[in-house]
């Protein structure tokens, strides 16, 4: 089982979104979340991670290696995923190779197909899909897709970016008892939300990032009785 | 007008089609995946065509004379050479400029074609000059009608449609075509779908200049001339039909290469005093279709690339 270490990073993304001197480990095996309003540098943070921003100074490792300067496909090697905001399907793409390209790396045609049929075994509207474009499908369904694409790679660590994001609340309620059950599979989980109480609901530890900076952590159910996290989002 | 020559017309409004298509399709993949107009790409295709000529002389002076090898020998090294000059001109020209205005990157290329455009006619032996291209190629013809119909030029035809084949092939039913296609859709997201998108920038240009050679081996060995200036026209026509059809789109910039050679053939056959007008005509008629359909005739929807 591998950690996420991040320390002490700075970076910056556009101006509202910076990152000034943020430290946090992802525990292997967990789901850890970080909370933090619009602006605040959660995107930053998982730009920086995936190699997308990379970071001024600081050093983010996984399990021993450094990630932080290499180029984002050799994070991506390393075994990390990511469901990024918005979903970001490919729309133009069929359901089957928006999920094929989150495999890219899986040389095996075997283990693609193997990943495929259990993506499809989550997911059974996606399988009567397959040959759909993404962009057609709605937002739910493009949901499901970001999703199980994610979940392709087999990845050791998983980065969700805001799942929550334009979906209904029952779809929202959906995605957390997805993630939380992606999570007892074994897959070590970073989730990045606002959506404050369903998150901690689900999340083992958390971190509440403000203006770039850690200004609270702790285990899930402390965070919902502090005081900070309150702070954090409304003052 | 009678039946015969009318079918030459038409049998050379196809060839021409194809050398379009060709070369149209490379302006469209590097539209696609770096978003950039590349306007040194004549002047990849006059270097292949110039390449395949001096492979041509190499192997007369080593004392190959079979004409298939000749043939197969001056394809495959213009291809893979220029291949290699296009995946080179992307990685030390065209993307060190990612990020900057576009126009930067059309005027820098526009530099870059007239260097290898300048350098060929300076540096290759006598390039100022044309060079007579050999028919390397069987010249047997049927006799249909006042029509012949030549064995070269047929098998000249097949050889660009199976090239055209391979490049669809490869985009819509590889694993490289699927890493391509989702790049241009959005490179940061087939970022973190773990494509190495440098890697993926570099075979795309070298798969459009090998395309562009091709057109230029093919222009030698139809014509059986090639000169300096060859690809800077057959630039300007690939990129107007690149346009028509709709950047970014393959199929529109096969369709747009043909419709072009098209307007030059009716433009030939229907204008008096002959050709002289008909790339005039063939512009008239691209600038009509423009105003017509802005975005060209198989639009980019919304973010659809390649």
């Amino acid at each position: 089982m591998t950690s996420l270490e991040i320390e002490n990073v700075y970076a910056a993304y556009d101006k509202a979104d910076v990152l000034e001197g943020v430290t946090l480990t992802v525990a292997p095996g967990r789901i850890t979340c970080l909370l933090g309003s619009n602006g605040s540098g959660k995107t930053t943070l998982i730009r920086a991670i995936l190699g997308l921003t990379p970071p001024r100074a600081g050093t983010i490792r996984f399990g021993g290696a450094t990630l932080s300067g290499l180029p984002t496909h050799k994070v991506i090697a390393a075994g990390i995923a990511c469901i990024p905001e918005g979903r970001k399907v490919f729309t133009k793409l069929t359901v089957e190779e928006n999920l094929r390209l989150g495999a890219y790396q899986e040389a095996s045609a075997a283990a693609v197909a193997e990943r495929l049929g259990r993506a499809y075994e989550i997911f059974p509207q996606l399988a009567e899909r397959r040959a759909q474009l993404a962009g057609t499908m709605s937002g739910g369904e493009q949901a499901m897709v970001s999703i199980g694409r994610g979940l392709m790679s087999a990845p050791k660590l998983l980065l969700i970016d805001e799942p929550s994001l334009g979906l209904s609340p029952r779809l929202v309620k959906e995605n957390f008892s997805i993630i939380r059950r992606i999570n007892e599979q074994g897959i070590t989980v970073f989730l990045v939300e606002q959506n404050v109480h369903q998150t901690l609901a689900i999340a083992h530890y958390g971190y509440v990032l403000s203006q770039g900076r850690v200004v609270a952590s702790g285990s899930a159910e402390a965070l919902a009785r502090d005081a900070a996290v309150q702070r954090a989002y409304f003052g | 007008m009678d039946a015969g020559l009318l079918a030459q017309f038409v049998a050379n409004g196809l060839m021409l089609g194809m050398m379009y298509a060709l070369v149209a399709v490379g302006f469209t993949l590097f539209f696609g995946v770096l978003d950039v107009i590349k306007f040194s790409h004549g002047d990849v295709l006059t270097v292949g065509a110039f390449t395949g000529y001096s492979t041509y002389l190499g192997l007369k002076l080593l004392g190959v004379a079979n004409p298939w090898l000749q043939v197969a020998a001056v394809v495959i090294v213009a291809c893979a050479a220029m291949a290699l000059l296009g995946a080179l001109i992307a990685k030390y020209i065209v993307m060190p400029l990612k990020g900057a205005p576009a126009l930067n990157v059309l005027l820098i290329t526009l530099m870059l074609g007239t260097v290898l455009r300048e350098s060929v006619r300076l540096f290759y032996p006598d390039g100022a000059n044309p060079k007579r291209f050999p028919r390397l190629l069987p010249t047997d013809a049927v006799a249909l009608g006042s029509f012949n119909l030549r064995l070269d030029s047929v098998l000249l035809f097949l050889g660009g449609l199976a090239v055209i084949v391979a490049i669809h092939v490869l985009i819509n039913r590889t694993k490289l075509g699927l890493a391509i296609r989702a790049v241009a859709q959005d490179e940061e997201t087939a970022k973190t779908m773990g494509i190495n998108f440098t890697l993926v920038v570099l075979v795309t240009f070298a798969i459009g200049s090998a395309a562009a050679a091709f057109a230029g081996v093919m222009n030698g060995l139809y014509y059986n001339e090639i000169n300096f200036g060859m690809g800077l026209w057959l630039g300007v026509i690939g990129f107007s039909a690149a346009i028509v059809g709709g950047l970014g789109n393959i199929y529109g910039a096969i369709l747009g290469g043909f419709l072009f050679a098209a307007l030059q053939t009716v433009g030939a056959v229907a204008l008096p005093f002959a050709s002289a007008y008909k790339d005039v005509f063939a512009f008239a008629a691209v600038i009509a279709i423009m105003a017509w359909r802005p975005t060209g005739l198989i639009a980019e929807r919304t973010s659809e690339r390649v």
